[in-house]
């Protein structure tokens, strides 16, 4: 069964040819399975944001190959949502939350009744059942961030990919937020890849971790999560495997 | 109940000030301070304008200097949009455009006037084909920045939800760019304004300015009345610029500009 | 209350030149900016050469040729005693705008600092703001008469507003975290002043002086074609009446590029004054 994502001595050079070129990625492989839940983890500057940004189609590698279901990536294929750090630029401010997820299925031909009911849908998944004629500006941080993810979901895709999607949103938020995305993960059937800066997170919430070293970036390691499913912020960030892997990972992470 | 207390306490001092300044003004022109031939009093101004507010001749010189101002802001804006979004869009159009339309908003539109009086004499077309040219420049700059100037997560997040085409340049670009033009276009409702009335003083269109300048060669018996005029032209001026801002802060509700950040009063 | 210009949605002039994409990044330093250069002129040189092509055999009197035009601009401006209009023209300009900078930003200060006063004034001052600056040279000849008193009073006059607004509210705007870090260091208002809040509110008080610019050309001319008899505006106004329209045409390009070089140092100035705040800008947008 071929991987959904595969990443294959992936280079990234900004600036290329000039002489504040900076190599955001050296070399960076490793494959996503379908219904895997992968978080990239790294140091500061480890170019994860980049990693994501060519996996997803947004930026071409400078060199080496990003394929997502077996094609080589081109341009940002319909199959795949992404939810980024700064929602309140994604989500576009001048339409209502309604019409913001009515957006990517008016583009894909969805019908009107369907867009409706998938709207509803999603916007319950998330929590938020009521707040389609609203703007977005109108909700807080992180509820806005549960209407990009339902927005990402509403044309379901088949891979999620997300920014350091709980950066700006304060830690109860972003509990409640964890949990959220291992709902519908499971209930849409949407592999995950995840990046984040916060190694709890990352372990919490992942089966496994790839983790990047610091710039020019290499894949350090990657770490497998045996964590129990379903996953509990009472009970499994306690449990003693949980603080072993996340010491293990602060290692990684740290060290140069 | 101190909040109403306040408000009443601030108008009142808005208020007062304008009666202050103009019982000085009487004040001054009363006593002889201010040689009555230049200084009409506040009394005989206010008499002029009570007067003049009931003359067919004002309202005819609104008229003509609000026909002469719609039609070039009319032609010119819509030039400046139609223009300026098809140069922003293609990178090599811009790039080239940019430094002759700054360099062409620098050339001061005064010095067109003399030609335009050339060409078409003192009429409305005269009026409102200079407005039209003068307007543009500026507008067509701010709207080609405004097509450019799209957030990068906002254009990433366009790519994502394949958005493309006509919908894109609907959705995403013409939103974005919302807050350059209509900042582009309450500037131009002023400049227009001002060029309207140059245009009436210096070239003798019709209009508010004309009735200005007649009523200044008519001499010192009629200063109340240029002095009268001159005040509806700024209440001309008041009445465009309200309706702009309201303007603005209608189509762009949304922008954080507009509204006040509200405490997050949803959970 | 006024809408004045925020900073974030103003075009900014003669944008700093970013990094180019495309061919002008393939190409290494010298190149490169040549090739920039060509981008930015091919146009200009086309449009006049289109001009020089068009009108070369023209018959109409009020399109001359342009080779006519040009000769008689190098007879009359560089050659020629016609530069001498130009003298008291840009003196009352240079006069009159630098009273009502100076005018505009102490009132504005006085008016931030005097919060009753200013919220008292705020509907006063905003219907002289919005006034048509050429409906008032009317009353301005009847009282200071046709000389250059009068010239300077309506290009100052009609100038202050943008500045004296735009410094209000560049004042009023400061990050109310900054006073009270000046408060915590203990410093007196007049430092916290010239300090703290002006540095601030630098670039909005720029950009009504950006304005005032423009104003004060614009009257700077005006007023001199209202009874006037030297000037660069008496100038054009004199030729077109005497239908010496090539004359006419010389004096239009000659304000052209008079208003541009004022605009280019006034950018210049601009740049080296607010370096600091376009550096911050430019890595607020890098992150």
């Amino acid at each position: 069964m071929e991987p959904i994502v595969s990443v294959r001595k992936l280079r990234k050079v900004y600036v290329l040819g000039k002489s504040d070129e900076r190599v955001a990625l050296e070399d960076v492989s490793f494959d996503v399975h379908k219904g895997d839940f992968v978080c990239v983890v790294g140091p500061s500057g480890a170019g994860k944001t980049t990693l994501l940004r060519c996996i997803s189609g947004l930026m071409p590698p400078t060199s080496g190959d990003a394929y997502f279901e077996g094609q080589e990536l081109t341009s940002v294929p319909d199959r795949i949502g992404v939810v980024f750090q700064d929602y309140s630029q994604s989500l576009y401010p001048w339409l209502s939350i309604s019409r913001n997820i009515a957006l990517p299925l008016k583009v894909r031909g969805v019908d009107k009744a369907t867009r409706q009911a998938r709207i509803e849908e999603v916007l319950h998944s998330v929590g938020l059942p009521d707040v389609g004629k609203r703007y977005p500006w109108q909700l807080s941080g992180g509820m806005q961030q549960r209407v990009a993810i339902a927005r990402a979901l509403a044309y379901q895709p088949d891979l999620l990919l997300l920014d350091e999607p709980f950066a700006s949103v304060d830690a109860p938020t972003r509990f409640g937020l964890e949990d959220l995305i291992l709902r519908v993960r499971t209930e849409f059937d949407v592999t995950v890849v995840l990046v984040t800066h916060d190694i709890d997170e990352a372990v919490y919430l992942a089966d496994r971790v790839v983790v990047l070293s610091g710039s020019p970036s290499v894949v350090r390691e990657i770490v497998d999560v045996p964590l129990p499913q379903p996953r509990s912020q009472a009970t499994t960030r306690s449990d003693e495997r949980f603080v072993q892997l996340r010491q293990s990972l602060l290692g990684l992470v740290t060290v140069q | 109940m101190k909040a109403l207390v306040w408000r009443v306490a601030r108008v009142g001092a808005r208020v007062g000030v304008v009666l202050a300044v103009l019982l000085a003004w009487q004040a001054l022109s009363a006593t002889g301070a201010l040689p009555s031939q230049e200084f009409p009093s506040a009394t005989g101004t206010f008499a002029a304008l009570g007067r003049v507010l009931q003359s067919a001749e004002l309202w005819h010189a609104i008229r003509d200097t609000l026909a002469g101002w719609a039609l070039g802001l009319l032609i010119g804006a819509s030039l400046a949009i139609l223009i300026g979004t098809v140069l922003g869009l293609n990178r090599f159009a811009y790039r080239s455009a940019i430094p002759v339309i700054e360099f062409l908003k620098t050339v001061p539109i005064i010095a067109i006037l003399p030609l335009a009086i050339l060409l078409f004499g003192a009429t409305l077309k005269m009026k409102f084909l200079l407005i039209a040219f003068g307007v543009f420049w500026p507008m067509v700059i701010q709207v080609i920045y405004g097509v450019r100037s799209i957030d990068p997560t906002v254009r990433d997040t366009a790519r994502v939800l394949q958005l493309r085409g006509a919908r894109r340049f609907a959705v995403v670009t013409m939103p974005s760019a919302a807050p350059f033009i209509m900042t582009g276009l309450r500037v131009a409702a002023a400049t227009a304004l001002v060029l309207d009335i140059v245009a009436e003083l210096i070239g003798g269109g019709a209009g508010l300015g004309l009735s200005i300048l007649f009523a200044q060669n008519a001499g010192p018996s009629e200063v109340t009345t240029m002095y009268a005029y001159i005040v509806v032209t700024g209440l001309l001026g008041v009445l465009v610029t309200g309706l702009f801002i309201l303007l603005e802060r209608r189509v762009l509700h949304w922008h954080p500009s507009q509204r006040n950040l509200r405490p997050q009063d949803v959970g | 209350m006024w809408a004045r210009t925020r900073p974030a949605a103003r075009a900014w002039p003669l944008a700093p030149a970013r990094r180019g994409r495309g061919a002008a990044r393939r190409l290494p330093g010298p190149l490169a900016t040549a090739a920039r250069a060509v981008l930015g002129l091919w146009l200009m040189v086309v449009l006049v050469a289109l001009w020089w092509v068009l009108s070369r055999d023209s018959t109409s009197p009020y399109f001359p040729p342009l080779r006519a035009i040009v000769d008689r601009l190098v007879d009359l401006w560089i050659v020629g005693s016609a530069k001498a209009e130009l003298v008291p023209s840009l003196e009352h300009f240079a006069v009159g705008y630098a009273l009502a900078g100076v005018l505009g930003i102490v009132t504005g200060a006085v008016l931030w600092r005097l919060r009753w006063l200013r919220e008292a004034t705020s509907p006063m001052l905003y219907f002289c703001y919005v006034l048509p600056s050429a409906a008032t040279l009317p009353a301005l000849i009847t009282i200071f008469g046709i000389g250059d008193t009068m010239k300077i009073m309506v290009i100052a006059l009609a100038a202050v507003w943008p500045t004296l607004l735009n410094t209000v509210d560049g004042m009023k705007g400061v990050d109310p975290l900054k006073l009270d870090t000046a408060s915590v260091l203990h410093l007196s208002q007049a430092q916290t002043l010239r300090w703290v809040v002006l540095p601030a509110a630098l670039p909005q008080i720029v950009a009504g002086l950006r304005s005032s610019l423009q104003i004060a050309i614009i009257l700077m001319v005006v007023s001199e074609l209202v009874a006037s008899t030297t000037g660069i505006g008496f100038f054009i106004l004199n030729a077109q009446q005497s239908f010496a329209i090539i004359d006419m045409w010389t004096g239009i390009i000659v304000l052209a590029f008079v208003g541009t070089a004022l605009n280019v140092i006034f950018v210049l100035i601009e740049r080296r004054v607010l370096a600091w705040y376009y550096g911050a800008r430019a890595t607020q947008e890098a992150a």
